[in-house]
């Protein structure tokens, strides 16, 4: 029983992990139209730059909330700049495109980004994570420990999936993001400044997704590969959440966290969890269709 | 009759044009086909039926693991090898069409992507498949033969350059025929609208697994060759960035059209070798080295300028370049052209 | 003979009930009527019967065949054929190739002769290819042939979409509002199609439609749905006059004498709002409009009439900035604002309602309406505009996509009425909405009058336009033909029934030569049978001795089959 916990505990930290690299992929498509496969990469490029600050500039004195700081902020502000940067050089050229076509573009930013890091930082393993809580500190939960920094994940993502939720639903500007995301022709005939409510939306994404980042360097294989990669089971998660709903999405974060632990319980195996994670998606895919036509659902 | 004659030529052309270069290039050329074959793959499945697929490289890799396990396990001729490559990527083909009589568009781009990752992370790594996959160190195949005739893969590079550019020419042109016959307008009718397909009479579901099977089937006539022409194989060339690469050179090169696979075949195995090759040395007395990174680096940025610019891809682009240029031609010319 | 028997089918969407029971029997050679307010269910039912949805309870039986479970693609085999409200042609490929898919998907011919391009493929391809011309022929749209087909104007397309459905060589053909989007003479050439197909193909059909003139016109019997409930069903001159028709579809006919309902000669002076100068426009290559002239004063009701594709929709676009004027000038409260940004164009105050609404399917009623905000300047109380539509009120919190046609044009009126605008431009306000909320949507027309609001309406129904408003304009080959005081056009008939404005850049053939029900016997033979070359020649060789066409030959011949 003990041990089932422990997996418990460990699957909600990575069910963590997946919402709030997915909570950015719902965020970038409710309020662009654009389905971000390069979500992983923008975060993992952010998340680089801050490690950069963190063990590569910071003065060895310095205090280590200090250089923390300093290191989140370099990478978030470096996000925003790399968000407005491609909405400016990129998603405004293509903005009534198919969704097929912008998400294909998509795919040639994930190659650059994903070669251009590594390029820079070598094909290296970085087994140096940025903590934000004290790396030791844990919690007594039902006699199971849990580390801080895996809440600091799971509330951090309950609490962008209800903050970003309710800015979209009840801000104007939240609701101007929805109406240029449904259509910008429609919504420039209805005043909305079209450019800059994508420029903040592409912004707004960029910067969750090198928070996400920045908040999992302690729990994964930090190289340029594995946080790409992670989109894949963020996008899984935002499947869940039929790429619209916040909190479903967390939850379906949360569901395929545990999917994939609590395999490893029998199987010593890195894909079996996977295989599991992805047979359970496309059921609940088509479960979701079940009029069987799929022509007939927009 | 024209097509039969202009595959002859362009057959004809390029079987010649790797004599004279070192193995290295011999190398490429071979790759560039495999390649090629995996780009012809996407042309029929997005170009033709609009499915979208990101695990064409896994297709692929099922038909180079078969093959290998085929020769290095069983002995097998390598026909017998590259026929059971093909047919075990056709069933893994159809076995993936089968969530997408159900999703579309971007939906099915996920868990394509899915696929493509279960393969590269597990199927083809984990040792729960060492029966298939060789394990760790991969399936040799030195000493394979082929119509009974021993192919020993660095010194008949030539000849599965040639086999393969054969087969690539036939498929080729049997996507050509396809496009414009009855069943290729039946498939382009899925592309463009499935609700009136299925109302006119199409059976979708026949379809779409059909597509599927014969997309699979492409890559994986490629991939089969792949031992032949390595020696071996591993995970790494057909992992998921490779699906990757393959969706966004199909798409930059222009994905409705056949030629272009050609082109992106030989774009995706020549330019990061030379780029590996003759990356490095010094420019202005300022030493560079250009590694493999800017070639993905490349790719990514040239998908993206070529979306927003061309969107008909670089092979569209320059079709429709010419047929202007010819029918402008014509009008000078005081006929009549027919610019279909 | 019963062809088609509807037994009670029931669909339901979540908590919806889209068809709450529906039966409904068709008799060979029947053409059936299917009117309704929008929602009501219509659509949903010809899902039903061609197998895009599957019903939740209830059977369909066709002929022989229980349809209930079957996919679409083997009703499509049995012989039915549809069309689509929303036009749902392969647009890559030309019309040629759309007439040929259906043709040779009920064929025998396979994915891999057809590769090889085996001699056999090879005759059939010829053949399907001369079937298409000849179809194309009969419905001169021979022309567009190698067109591909989403280049082509949606009249067109309307066209061609039913000429696919024919060349299925149906036994019951589907149409789901074939008249949308058609001028009255347009509507009328229709009508004589439709009588021909049925006359020449012993096609059965269903058809679904707003146009009244229509519907009576071509119609043996009426179904009446609403609520998803079958409400009335007989003959049309019945259902013409059904108090329980009226009251949910049809609407009081007010025959109000002319110069009544507008307020005739008050023509209002100052400087005008909206001024045009020689405005040119297009798309791509194509030149739609050139030297459009015209202008609004406040609080003036301008309609602009003409053909389909005569630039009416192009001229809207290019003076609210949807789209790049190529010369002349726009002048908007006293502002040049030729090439403003669509944006700046809205907050100046003119509001332009697009074709299709130009609403957010995926944002509720209020929140859409509260997107008003970014016009104002502040923040917006939906509630006025509530209490002008309170059926909006109920459906407050429901997806404006999940809306019937008539609710969201509301929100678009409402929209318009919220941020008190200067101008509103409204493009095919009635399209594909059902009598009684036309009527109500002219009333809406009227408010903005009174409150001082211009309207420039892009209309259909050019009656209906011209009862409301103070001036109007005729466009014809993308410039102004004609304008006038809608009062002295009013009296134009010919203006009224349409013959005016048969000459419209791409209007549609039938209506440039009138001849579109002459279908040729000869060509009638290619159409109805796929014959080989053996029989055609002995078909040929019985025409030529007994002195008479082809065509009536084999119509001979197959009403003996019939009787069998």
């Amino acid at each position: 029983m003990g041990a089932f916990a422990a997996y418990t505990i460990i699957g909600l930290g990575l069910g963590g992990i997946f919402s709030l690299a997915a909570l950015g992929i719902v965020l970038i498509y409710r309020t662009t139209g654009v389905l971000n496969f390069a979500h992983g990469a923008m975060g993992m490029f952010s998340t680089f730059v801050a490690w950069q600050v963190f063990y590569g500039w910071s003065h060895p004195f310095w205090p280590t909330w200090l250089s923390t700081l300093l290191a989140v902020l370099a990478g978030l502000i470096f996000a925003a700049i790399m968000g407005l940067t491609l909405e400016f050089a990129v998603f405004r050229w293509v903005r009534t495109r198919e969704p097929v076509v912008k998400a294909v573009i998509t795919i040639g930013v994930l190659l650059a980004l994903q070669s251009a890091a590594s390029l820079i930082w070598k094909n290296n393993q970085y087994h140096l994570p940025i903590y934000l809580a004290p790396q030791q500190a844990t919690f007594q939960l039902a006699g199971v420990p849990i580390g801080a920094n895996y809440i600091v994940i799971v509330v951090m993502a309950l609490g962008l999936a209800f903050g970003l939720g309710a800015f979209l639903r009840y801000t104007s500007f939240g609701r101007a993001m929805r109406a240029v995301s449904d259509s910008p022709t429609s919504a420039s005939l209805w005043g909305v400044p079209v450019n800059k409510v994508s420029a903040v939306s592409w912004m707004l994404g960029s910067l969750v997704a090198a928070l996400a980042g920045i908040l999992i360097t302690p729990f994964i294989n930090f190289d340029t590969t594995s946080l790409t990669l992670l989109i894949i089971d963020a996008l899984a998660a935002a499947l869940i959440g039929g790429l619209v709903s916040l909190p479903l999405t967390v939850l379906g974060g949360f569901v395929l966290g545990l999917l994939e632990t609590y395999p490893t319980i029998w199987i010593q195996s890195l894909g079996f969890p996977r295989l599991v994670a992805l047979l359970v998606i496309i059921a609940v895919l088509i479960v979701r269709n079940p009029r069987g036509f799929a022509v007939v659902a927009k | 009759m024209f097509r039969v004659l202009a595959a002859l030529v362009a057959f004809t052309v390029l079987a010649r044009i790797p004599v004279g270069f070192d193995v290295g290039f011999k190398f490429d050329a071979a790759l560039a086909v495999i390649w090629a074959f995996g780009l012809l793959s996407l042309v029929l499945l997005t170009g033709y039926v609009g499915q979208i697929s990101l695990c064409q490289a896994t297709f692929a890799g099922v038909g180079a693991y078969t093959a290998g396990l085929m020769v290095a396990g069983f002995h097998a001729d390598y026909l017998v090898a590259v026929v059971a490559g093909v047919a075990a990527a056709f069933v893994l083909g159809v076995i993936v069409g089968i969530p997408a009589l159900r999703l579309r568009g971007i939906t099915l781009a996920i868990v394509t992507l899915g696929i493509a990752l279960v393969f590269d992370r597990y199927v083809f790594q984990d040792h729960a498949f060492e029966w298939f996959t060789g394990g760790t160190a991969g399936w040799r195949v030195d000493q394979a033969t082929m119509f009974g005739l021993q192919m020993d893969s660095s010194k008949h590079l030539m000849a599965a350059y040639i086999v393969l550019l054969a087969l690539f020419c036939v498929v080729a042109l049997l996507m050509v025929n396809l496009h414009d016959s009855g069943a290729g307008r039946r498939l382009r009718a899925i592309r463009d609208s499935e609700l009136a397909a299925a109302t006119m009479g199409v059976n979708l579901t026949r379809y779409k697994l059909l597509a599927f099977g014969m997309s699979a089937a492409i890559a994986g006539l490629g991939g089969s060759f792949y031992p032949l022409v390595a020696g071996s194989v591993s995970p790494q060339p057909f992992w998921l960035f490779t699906s990757l690469q393959f969706a966004a050179i199909a798409v930059l090169m222009g994905v409705r059209y056949v030629p272009a696979a050609a082109l992106g075949g030989v774009f995706m195995a020549v330019v990061p070798d030379v780029l590996t090759r003759f990356g490095h040395g010094t420019f202005m007395g300022r030493a560079y080295d250009i590694s493999y990174d800017w070639f993905q680096i490349a790719v990514g940025v040239l998908l993206i300028v070529q979306l927003i610019a061309l969107p008909d891809g670089v092979w569209g682009d320059l079709r429709a370049r010419a047929l202007h240029a010819w029918s402008a031609a014509g009008a000078l010319g005081g006929r009549k052209v027919k610019v279909a | 003979m019963t062809m088609l028997r509807v037994r009670d089918a029931t669909v339901r969407f979540g908590g919806i009930v889209a068809l709450d029971g529906i039966s409904l029997d068709l008799n060979r050679g029947e053409i059936l009527g299917l009117i309704g307010p929008n929602g009501a269910g219509k659509t949903t039912l010809f899902n039903c019967i061609s197998g895009v949805i599957r019903p939740d309870h209830g059977s369909i039986l066709f002929e022989t065949n229980d349809l209930t479970y079957a996919p679409p693609h083997e009703r499509a085999r049995l012989g039915i054929a549809r069309t689509f409200q929303n036009l749902q042609l392969w647009g890559s490929m030309t019309v040629e190739e759309n007439l040929m898919v259906p043709m040779d998907a009920l064929g025998r011919r396979n994915t891999f002769s057809d590769a090889l391009y085996l001699p056999f493929s090879a005759y059939a391809e010829r053949a399907s290819s001369e079937r298409a011309r000849a179809i194309l022929h009969v419905l001169d749209l021979g022309r567009y042939a190698r067109t591909p087909a989403g280049d082509l104007p949606a009249g067109i397309q309307r066209r061609v979409e039913i000429a696919r459905a024919l060349a299925m060589r149906p036994r019951l053909l589907l149409l789901d509002e074939p008249a949308a989007g058609l001028d009255a003479q347009e509507t009328a050439h229709l009508a004589d199609l439709l009588h021909a197909v049925r006359e020449r193909f012993h096609v059965s059909m269903l058809l679904v439609d707003h146009d009244m003139s229509l519907v009576m016109r071509v119609c043996d019997f009426v179904y009446v749905l609403d609520f998803g409930k079958l409400l009335a069903h007989g003959r049309p001159a019945a259902i013409r006059d059904d108090p329980k028709v009226i009251a949910a579809y049809l609407g009081e006919e007010s025959k109000k004498p002319a110069g009544d309902v507008a307020t005739v000669a008050t023509p209002r002076e100052g400087p005008p709002l909206l001024e045009v100068d020689r405005l040119a426009a297009g798309y791509g290559g194509l030149e739609v409009i050139r030297d459009v002239t015209l202008s609004v004063r406040p609080g003036e009701v301008v309609a602009c009439i003409g053909a389909n594709g005569a630039g009416k929709t192009t001229t809207l676009r290019a003076i609210s900035g949807m789209i790049h004027a190529r010369g002349g000038k726009v002048t908007f409260a006293g502002k040049d604002v030729t090439g403003s940004s669509a944006e700046r164009i809205t907050k100046l105050g003119l509001v332009h309602i697009p074709e299709g609404r130009g609403l957010f399917p995926t944002i509720s009623v209020e929140d859409t309406l509260r997107l008003v905000s970014n016009t104002a300047g502040h923040e917006v109380d939906p509630a006025p505009a509530f209490d002008l539509f309170p059926k909006l009120r109920q459906r407050r919190r429901q997806l404006v996509g999940t809306l019937s046609g008539g609710e969201q044009q509301m929100v678009a009126l409402a929209r318009a009425i919220l941020s008190q605008p200067r101008l509103v431009m409204i493009d095919e306000m009635s399209q594909g909405l059902a009598p009684t909320v036309v009527r109500q949507l002219f009333d809406i027309v009227r408010v903005f009058r009174e409150q001082g609001i211009a309207v420039l309406l892009v209309e259909q129904f050019v009656e209906s336009a011209l009862d409301v408003a103070d001036r109007a304009y005729v466009f014809e080959h993308g410039t102004i033909a004609l304008s006038g005081p809608a009062v002295e056009l009013r009296n134009d008939r010919k203006l009224v029934t349409g013959s005016y404005l048969g000459t419209a850049v791409d209007a549609t053939a039938i209506a440039a030569n009138g001849n579109g029900h002459h279908i040729d016997p000869a060509l009638m033979e290619i159409l109805s049978v796929r014959v080989p070359a053996k029989v055609k020649r002995a078909l040929e060789e019985r025409a030529e001795n007994e002195g008479r066409p082809a065509g009536a030959v084999v119509v001979e011949l197959l009403g003996k089959v019939d009787d069998q």
